[in-house]
């Protein structure tokens, strides 16, 4: 009796370990087409696309979210999955649950012989400087991390460039004058959203004479309205119930997945239009494209492509790698059912914006120095 | 030994000297917070206004505006009376409304302070206190009916995510009520595993509910990034549509944060009243109740004690199920991996708040959603609280009310012990 009782129990948790673990470990790995090794003797002639990644294997450890968030860590991994595409490079990819897990899933990917490891978040800032450090054969590369060495580069985004534009977006559509933003946590690349978006609400303001205020953030005591967490999307429902109360029209949420809970409240009110944040949120849910008014581009694909691109290549260098309006790495796309409604004025002056913040005309970031 | 007995004779609860007087000086200490902290430096010009309905209503009502310094005056003369009352008479069993009402006028002083100058939206918190207590509540009901039967259940969590998911995806692929039978059916069969290994194997409950909480966080992170990022039209099912009373929706105030929900609210109330029926008014539940209170007597008088504990269970799991769909099916219309964000075991922190009753789960699911409700509104009005701080208030409340209000919850005698038939 006992014998069985511990056998069926045993059991059991072996299943939910394993599953818990091919969860994490085993997910998209798209199978490399072609095989790597060649028993024939090369044949130097028509391969009209050279894969020059085969053989090469570049690995991701995302954020809590998962890769499927359709915002933050599911960007960065479609840079990965078009590297396997069209350079050939075998991608593999761990998910973090929570900050422990960070430094464990950077390690295993070392054990793993990855040629280059991707750690996508601030959050993962110090766990992937000590893996540089203590594996310098590998390379490392972050998305929102600062600490570099010669073989770990720190991707830093110039995100309010993007929501500067968005914010001047929603401050020429807004019909209630207010506009509301809600965020994940309170760290520096969230908040960056945030304050970037209310600069463009004043270039609005000092634009046209009017007086739209900004509901959710404020950028002189730098607190406001937070999940506190990037997976709670029920938690997105209050905060979007609570702005359009307080009588905002046009939401930003500034917290991954969490923000599919503000369309939701959307759609079931027929009210309010949604800034996306990170991806083109009105093709990434067609379902809810006409309450996408637009999204502020991070193009982490871009950059993880980019790298992949430069290791392959032999190029990679450590140090800092800066996104912007400039090279294009961060950037405003108008929701896809929105383009022919927005009055052609307003898209001429948000380019003009643009142009502006690109030559240095224009600063996006929240001038915190000026008000202390 | 419990403060609070109740008398033989009488049936009176009897508070004790002791308990009295400090409550009467807690009263009298908020009407003096609210006086000296609050009032401070207000201008006796300031007005607070509340609007009293939801945005997107169709039943408008004018704001209510009204001078902060005075409402504050009133409270705390209010809050100093119920005080001194209770510091020299008491409230004897009426002590637990005493303290409701003091509860009540502090929160709405704090509530007028915050709003001072600016507009509070108090309907619509109302409204958002309701929804936001839909899985708290009926996932304490799960709860509520594993634990009367004698099976502690902490996988509540574990049981609402999973059913979240399978939910989500016959959803998508059917109508969303099969996605919600489908829901309710994951938590039945979760719970028919958690009975097998509790009641038949007589495991450790705790750690048989453990397993099946990181059994669900693993197969649905899988299933997700598997499968549903590849076909993600396996995961947009969509929610169920609010659906306004008729008549009683157009009751001004009480009506849009009443009667204009979908079915997940609603249902939360007919299962709290049912089940209380259920428990305590019918043979069905007092032979519940007898198992988990003294299996033993149960069984002598003739009571199959393991088939009602598996038939509580289940049906407790079929709850969590029900719980779960809510998620998905009654506020986003998708599923992420750990979308259920602990909610859980908040739950369970209901159920012991609610001494293991219905109702009682209700209000204090109620009293964590208010909190929630609470700390969005505050963060708008940019009240000088740090973020950090107002995400703790659903916690710092169950951690108060846990400690201080009912630190003398009567769990039932035969909770977690497996029964052994001689």
């Amino acid at each position: 009796m006992k014998g069985k009782l511990f056998a069926t129990f045993a059991l059991l948790a072996v299943v939910a370990l394993l599953v818990a673990g091919c969860g994490a470990a085993d997910t998209p790995t798209p199978e490399v087409t072609e095989p790597p090794e060649e028993t024939e003797p090369p044949v130097p002639t028509a391969t009209p696309t050279p894969r020059p990644g085969v053989g090469v294997k570049a690995c991701q450890v995302s954020d809590t979210g998962g890769t499927d968030d359709r915002s933050f860590n599911q960007f960065a991994w479609i840079g990965m999955e078009r590297a396997n595409v069209d350079l050939g490079v075998e991608i593999r990819f761990l998910e973090s649950t929570g900050e422990a897990d960070y430094a464990p899933n950077l390690n295993t990917f070392v054990e793993e012989d990855c040629d280059m490891i991707f750690g996508v978040g601030y959050l993962l800032n110090d766990a992937l400087l000590v893996a540089a450090t203590e594996n310098p054969d590998v390379l490392f590369a972050g998305i929102d991390t600062w600490d570099t060495a010669d073989n770990l580069l720190g991707s830093l985004y110039s995100i309010e460039q993007a929501t500067m534009l968005a914010g001047y977006l929603a401050a020429g559509m807004t019909e209630t004058g207010i506009v509301g933003v809600y965020a994940g946590i309170n760290i520096p690349p969230v908040t960056a959203f945030s304050d970037g978006y209310y600069m463009g609400i004043q270039a609005y303001n000092e634009a046209h004479g009017t007086d739209v205020t900004l509901a959710g953030w404020d950028p002189v005591a730098q607190e406001g309205l937070f999940t506190g967490d990037f997976f709670d999307t029920d938690k997105g429902r209050t905060m979007t119930e609570t702005l359009l109360d307080a009588g905002a029209d046009i939401i930003m949420p500034v917290a991954g997945p969490v923000g599919a809970g503000s369309l939701a409240v959307m759609a079931e009110r027929d009210a309010g239009l949604l800034i996306g944040v990170d991806t083109d949120w009105s093709s990434f849910f067609p379902e809810y494209a006409e309450y996408v008014l637009g999204s502020a581009l991070k193009r982490m694909d871009l950059v993880v492509f980019d790298q992949i691109n430069a290791m392959v290549g032999g190029t990679f260098e450590g140090g800092l790698y800066f996104a912007n309006l400039e090279n294009g790495r961060v950037g405003l796309a108008v929701g896809s059912e929105w383009i022919d409604l927005v009055p052609a004025s307003l898209m001429a002056e948000i380019e003009a914006l643009a142009a502006d913040i690109i030559s240095g005309a224009v600063s996006a970031a929240f001038p915190r120095e000026a008000v202390e | 030994m419990s403060a609070e007995t109740l008398t033989k004779e009488t049936g009176e609860i009897y508070v004790s000297q002791t308990r009295r007087r400090v409550l009467g000086i807690v009263f009298l200490g908020v009407a003096l917070l609210i006086w000296l902290v609050f009032m401070r430096g207000l201008d006796p010009e300031m007005t607070s206004t509340m609007r009293l309905y939801p945005g997107g209503s169709t039943v408008v009502v004018e704001d209510w505006e009204f001078n902060t310094l005075n409402a504050l005056r009133i409270l705390a003369v209010g809050c100093a009376v119920v005080g001194a009352y209770q510091l020299v008479r008491g409230f004897k069993n009426l002590t637990g409304l005493a303290f409701a009402l003091i509860g009540g006028m502090f929160i709405f002083a704090f509530l007028s302070w915050a709003a001072s100058g600016g507009r509070l939206n108090l309907a619509g918190m109302l409204r958002i206190m309701f929804i936001r207590s839909v899985p708290l509540t009926i996932g304490a009901m799960s709860g509520i009916l594993c634990e009367r039967a004698g099976v502690v259940n902490i996988a509540i969590e574990g049981m609402m995510l999973t059913a979240a998911m399978v939910g989500t995806i016959v959803g998508s692929l059917g109508t969303l009520w099969f996605g919600l039978l489908a829901a309710v059916l994951t938590g039945g069969l979760l719970g028919l595993v958690h009975a097998v290994m509790s009641i038949k194997y007589r495991t450790d409950q705790i750690i048989s509910g453990t397993v099946i909480n990181i059994f669900a966080v693993g197969i649905t992170s899988f299933v997700s990034a598997k499968f549903m990022q590849a076909y993600p039209e396996i995961n947009s099912s969509g929610i169920f549509k609010p659906y306004e009373i008729p008549v009683l929706g157009q009751i001004p105030v009480l009506g849009p944060v009443l009667f204009r929900h979908n079915i997940f609210i609603y249902s939360m109330i007919i299962f709290v009243i049912l089940l209380t029926f259920l428990l305590f008014k019918t043979r069905w539940g007092l032979r519940l109740r007898s198992v988990g209170e003294h299996p033993k007597a149960a069984d002598t008088l003739g009571i199959n004690v393991f088939k009602t504990r598996y038939m509580a269970v289940i049906l407790g799991g079929m709850m969590a199920g029900f719980a779960g769909a809510y998620f998905t099916l009654g506020s986003v219309g998708r599923f992420d991996s750990a979308m259920t964000a602990g909610r859980g075991f908040i739950a369970l922190a209901a159920m012991i708040f609610g001494n293991w009753t219905p109702l009682g789960a209700m209000v204090a699911g109620l009293l964590f959603g208010f909190s929630d409700a609470l700390a969005a509104s505050l963060a708008l009005l940019r009240v000088k609280i740090p973020s950090e701080f107002l995400l703790m208030t659903p916690y710092l409340i169950t951690m108060i009310v846990l400690a201080g209000v009912v630190g003398r919850g009567q769990m039932p005698a035969a909770d977690g012990q497996p029964y052994i038939k001689e």
